[in-house]
């Protein structure tokens, strides 16, 4: 009774031709617009708690952390002490001309003493650095 | 011998086969986007302001926060982070000249940085300038 509808499909061909251009094009602008981070996000930091705390408006230049032990780290490596970033903030802050350029973020943990964060805080007010302190915001 | 001409032959036209480059290319994209972490962090904004050592910094008009430990003391009257909140926002820093918005901020060794952040918080919040005080040696 039922004829049978069934034609042959014509087979449309898709055009991946360019498939490749536009994959390599996506590549370079994520190389292009991605920065390397120079976070040590593997720290063993317990951030702070504040209901002020918000997102990150401003481009920081450099990025000092402060861990557990008491350990300064100046852009991920290791410093001596807080003399050590006050000259690196200085260095960096050298060329600066506006007040967006010379934010700092400063990452420490909440059980650390005055004595362990209070020089490095100082020797980035010092530098020229305005900071940028990390925390997390309270419920 | 002559077996090796023959496939020497093959390749003589010297295309570069490129039908996997996009094969290639999407792997590399999906590599980016799994390796990589968009972050975000949140912070609070705290202008220090450097400079010398003065012995007439502390005036009786200029407010000042004293951290003993996790104790609050604020103009020699002890209180709650919250309380603390409450008055600095009952000061109106944001309608005052820059000079007039000075906040001392002094603590005690072993003051844990959670108490030392929070008070910077609430002072930067309420536009507040943050003076610390130094401890004489």
């Amino acid at each position: 009774m039922k004829r049978s509808r069934k034609k042959k499909r014509k087979a449309i061909p898709v055009p991946i031709a360019s498939m490749g251009d536009i994959a390599f094009l996506l590549i370079i602008f994520f190389l292009v617009c991605s920065e390397v981070s120079k976070d040590r996000s593997d720290l063993d930091v317990t951030l702070p708690l504040s209901e002020y705390v918000e997102k990150t408006k401003a481009q920081v230049v450099a990025r000092v952390a402060v861990d557990k032990e008491g350990d300064i780290y100046f852009d991920g490596t290791l410093v001596d002490n807080a003399k050590d970033v006050e000259w690196g903030v200085r260095a960096l802050l050298t060329s600066t001309v506006t007040d967006d350029q010379r934010h700092v973020q400063f990452k420490c943990d909440s059980d650390s003493p005055k004595e362990v964060f209070e020089p490095v805080l100082k020797a980035i007010a010092a530098g020229g650095g305005i900071i940028e302190a990390v925390g997390e915001k309270a419920e | 011998m002559r077996k090796k001409y023959s496939k020497e032959k093959k390749h003589r036209d010297g295309e570069i086969p490129t039908g996997s480059f996009s094969d290639i290319a999407f792997l590399l994209i999906i590599y980016f986007l799994v390796a990589t972490t968009l972050m975000k962090v949140k912070t609070i904004t705290a202008d220090l302001p450097s400079g010398e050592k003065s012995a007439q910094t502390e005036t009786e008009k200029t407010p000042i926060v004293n951290l003993q430990g996790s104790e609050v003391i604020f103009n020699d009257k002890k209180m709650t982070m919250d309380e603390l909140k409450d008055r600095l926002a009952a000061l109106e820093l944001g309608t005052k000249e820059p000079g007039d918005r000075i906040i001392m901020l002094e603590s005690t060794t072993g003051t844990p940085y959670e108490n030392y952040f929070q008070a910077l918080a609430a002072i930067s919040a309420n536009d507040g300038v943050v003076a610390i005080v130094e401890e004489d040696e």
